[in-house]
């Protein structure tokens, strides 16, 4: 299928914390373009150790496929097993968007200047920064810094700067968390434009099921139960 | 142009958190300031003592602590070296004392040699004095009631042959020296002047000056002694030849090596012998004993020398010989004008030649010329007529003269027409150093020489170890206040990584490399230092000039001053440090992984 970006299969992540071991088993997950995927569930289920995986910046223990599908199919599995750092580095700094929980805004630049950043980063100038900013409503307060933004703005600043240098994925891990119905409402709207005006694949994981179910093209559950005392198993589920 | 990303976001970072960077430059300049002001006062008091002590040319002065015997050479010689701003001979104490007359006063003076450059009259209001000018200590001054452009009158005394005599100087005062230049009455006076009166005082007339006196003629000298005999000597008659004699030697010679010499052969029934005084020259003193020593023996005695080389215009060569009436009889020779050997001769009886029959009617008078020390000797001799071989003949005492002059000065004097002796041994100087640094090498030089000489050497050294104990003071000072600085930056950028682990995160995470995020806190480390070295340096500027100005009527100089190169030196030390202390923080950042920035604590 040529709209398939991410591909994996029978991935096992292996935690262990406090003497508690902790797996992740991911059967298969496909990401194809455009789609708005929402990955839900309580706390401590395995949301953030999926986001690390699918940001390429945890190595999964046992994997059977992990593929991204780009002009050229790159082997991500065969990346972790060579320890090729920095070809995954350059993966995520050219294909993947992140908003983070509270925006992972830098605090002592504007909101501008942390719009520029991944460009600037990237060595590239993007003039559309501030016409999107209009669209989004934030052309106003460019040139603040994230402390005097309310968390609705300071998402959606963090949206903007994930999008800014047209990545293949956008990671959102809660972003709706910090903010109340209404403003969470609009952020996942946002997202859900930017999905499908530009081809970009959401990944969103909330905990709120009920709010994104309307937009979401797929979600993803988690099937949580304890092997013994110290095994806690969880299997990625598709609802 | 934009600076690179990095640096950007150190600063902005910095700028973010403009509190915490302030309390940061402030605490760092707080240590660095009074650093600096007390480098400021260690420098500026050491370079104040030095300009003191450089100031008054005592300081840099080096005089002998004995009379010495000191060749105009070896002045010449020492004037080359460029550690010496002056040096001048000195007369004895005693032999250039003067009598000053005034309306009032009668007082004897010491006379000091001085000379263009002599820093110890131009450091004290003095001015060089010329010829018939003369430079009073304050003291002289003083003890006399004398003014600047008062002219002194002075009389030169000395007891020659028993009778009193004098000559009267008068001498223009062109200036009064400072009464720190010297403790005692003396009149400072050009060199010629002062050499002058030594050698009037000394009993020799000085014709410049008009001053009666005797001649100084150079001695006579030989390196050995022919002697024709008509009776082999005993074997106690050669031993008791070298006692008393200077004689070190008495060899058994032959005709051939008699002729070599002086062109003609000894009577076949004399035994030749050579006497020598090995290493040292034979004087005319000891010819006179030899003399008396072979009284009754007959005995022919023919002084030589070996290296003297006489040339007249012609370049025939020139023997020396004098010789008696009854001498030349023995000898087979036609009588020489000027006669025997006579310790006693002038000129008038040195200067004759006899030239070779050939040219003798060409030339009444000829000119020699010979080697002697400091260059060519000239002198006109009188022809007598014609020699009895193709050689010039001279009288040997002529001889005797270049063979002194060529270890000693002599000269020709026109119009006395005679040789005289220059005066070339100086007794001792008075040396002033460029820099009272280079006392002490001089110092080591002169010991060397085996000169016991008298400097200020503990004065310079007194003033080294109070630099160098003040150097260790300083750096004990410095190194726990940079101990401080570097932990309180440690602690302050470690703690602001782990602030900003998340940050750091995020920025990894948005594709900046470990290296990038790495030089992250280095670049704030050195930004906060330039920043503190600015502050610190227009602290220490506020405070060395409160100092300054605090001290000026005291001090008369600045005893907190830093040279441009300290603070030059001490930015890129700070920067140095400052980068060490960050290295702990940018190693944090390095392990911060861009998964920690997803992942929400």
């Amino acid at each position: 299928m040529d709209t398939l970006v991410l591909e994996l299969k029978n991935v096992l992540k292996h935690r262990e914390q406090g003497g508690a071991t902790f797996e992740l088993y991911t059967k298969e997950l496909q990401l194809h373009k455009g789609q708005f995927v929402a990955v839900v569930g309580e706390s401590g289920c395995g949301k953030s150790t999926l986001l690390d995986i699918l940001a390429l910046v945890s190595n999964p223990n046992t994997c059977e496929q992990f593929t991204y599908y780009a002009s050229e199919v790159i082997d991500i599995k065969q990346l972790w097993k060579n320890k090729q750092e920095k070809a995954l580095a350059m993966l995520r700094r050219l294909h993947f968007g992140y908003v983070l929980q509270t925006g992972g805004l830098l605090p002592f630049l504007t909101v501008l200047q942390n719009l520029q950043l991944v460009s600037e980063i990237n060595g590239f100038h993007d003039s559309k920064i501030i016409e999107l900013a209009k669209r989004l409503d934030i052309s106003g307060i460019l040139n603040k810094k994230p402390q005097y933004l309310s968390g609705g703005q300071r998402q959606r600043v963090a949206i903007l700067r994930a999008i800014s240098h047209h990545p293949q994925i956008i990671l959102a891990d809660e972003p709706t968390a910090a903010v109340d119905e209404t403003r969470a409402l609009n952020i996942i709207k946002d997202f859900h434009t930017i999905a499908k005006e530009s081809g970009t694949i959401i990944v969103m994981v909330t905990h709120n099921h009920n709010l994104i179910a309307p937009f979401a093209d797929v979600t993803y559950g988690f099937d949580v139960y304890d092997v013994s005392d110290t095994l806690t198993q969880s299997h990625l589920l598709k609802l | 142009m934009k600076l690179p990303i990095i640096t950007r976001l150190a600063i902005l970072d910095l700028w973010h958190e403009w509190i915490l960077a302030l309390c940061m430059v402030l605490a760092i300049a707080a240590i660095l300031t009074p650093l600096l002001v007390l480098l400021g006062l260690k420098n500026g008091t050491i370079q104040t003592m030095h300009e003191r002590l450089m100031e008054d040319p005592v300081n840099r002065e080096i005089r002998p602590a004995r009379t010495l015997n000191l060749s105009s050479q070896w002045f010449d010689e020492f004037a080359q070296r460029d550690d010496i701003e002056f040096i001048i001979p000195t007369i004895l104490r005693g032999s250039s004392v003067i009598r000053v007359t005034t309306s009032t006063k009668r007082l004897l003076i010491d006379l000091i040699p001085t000379d263009v450059g002599d820093p110890l009259i131009l450091t004290n209001d003095g001015i060089i004095p010329n010829a018939d000018e003369c430079v009073l200590s304050y003291v002289a001054a003083e003890e006399l009631g004398i003014k600047t452009g008062d002219v002194l009158n002075t009389e030169i005394t000395r007891t020659r042959n028993k009778n009193k005599e004098s000559v009267q100087v008068k001498l223009r005062v062109v200036a009064i020296l400072n009464s720190r230049a010297d403790a005692l009455a003396r009149i400072y006076a050009p060199f010629a002047f002062v050499n002058d009166v030594e050698a009037y005082k000394e009993g020799r007339a000085v014709y410049s000056r008009n001053w009666s006196g005797g001649k100084v003629l150079p001695p006579l000298s030989y390196d050995g002694l022919w002697m024709l005999l008509p009776q082999n000597l005993t074997a106690i008659d050669e031993i008791n030849l070298t006692v008393n004699t200077g004689l070190t030697d008495v060899q058994r010679a032959y005709a051939d090596e008699f002729q070599q010499k002086f062109s003609f052969f000894p009577p076949d029934n004399y035994v030749i012998y050579k006497l020598l005084a090995k290493g040292n020259p034979i004087t005319t003193g000891s010819i006179n004993i030899i003399k008396n020593k072979l009284r009754g023996k007959a005995a022919i005695i023919l002084p030589f020398v070996d290296n003297v080389e006489i040339t007249d215009a012609n370049n025939i060569r020139v023997i020396g010989l004098s010789l008696s009436k009854s001498q030349t009889d023995i000898l087979g020779l036609p009588p020489l004008p000027w006669g025997n050997f006579d310790v006693n001769t002038n000129f008038t009886n040195q200067g004759q030649t006899l030239l070779p029959k050939s040219i003798s009617e060409r030339y009444s008078t000829s000119i020699l010329t010979s080697n002697v020390m400091g260059g060519k000797i000239k002198f006109p001799v009188n022809n007598q007529g014609a020699s009895f071989n193709e050689n010039i003949i001279v009288p040997i005492e002529l001889i005797g003269i270049l063979r002194t002059g060529q270890t000693n000065r002599i000269i020709f004097d026109q119009t006395q027409k005679t040789f005289l002796s220059v005066k070339t041994n100086y007794h001792g100087f008075r040396l002033y150093a460029k820099s009272i640094d280079d006392i002490p090498n001089l110092y080591r030089h002169f010991v060397a020489q085996d000169i016991d000489v008298i400097a200020q050497i503990q004065e310079i050294e007194k003033l080294k170890v109070l630099d160098q104990g003040l150097s260790k003071i300083f750096w004990l000072i410095a190194i726990v206040g940079i101990a401080g600085a570097m932990a309180a930056l440690i602690a302050s950028l470690y703690a602001s990584v782990e602030r900003k682990k998340r940050d750091i995160g995020v920025l990894r995470l948005m594709g900046l490399s470990c290296l990038q995020v790495f030089r992250f806190p280095i670049y704030q480390a050195i930004i906060i230092v330039v920043l503190s070295n600015i502050v610190a340096t227009s602290g220490y500027i506020v405070i060395a000039s409160t100092i300054n100005l605090m001290f000026i009527n005291e001090v008369g100089a600045k005893i907190c001053a830093l040279p441009y190169t300290y603070f030059i030196f001490i930015f890129i030390i700070t920067i140095i440090i400052s980068t060490l202390s960050s290295l702990l923080a940018a190693w944090k950042t390095t392990v911060i992984e861009p998964a920690e920035a997803i992942r929400e604590e």
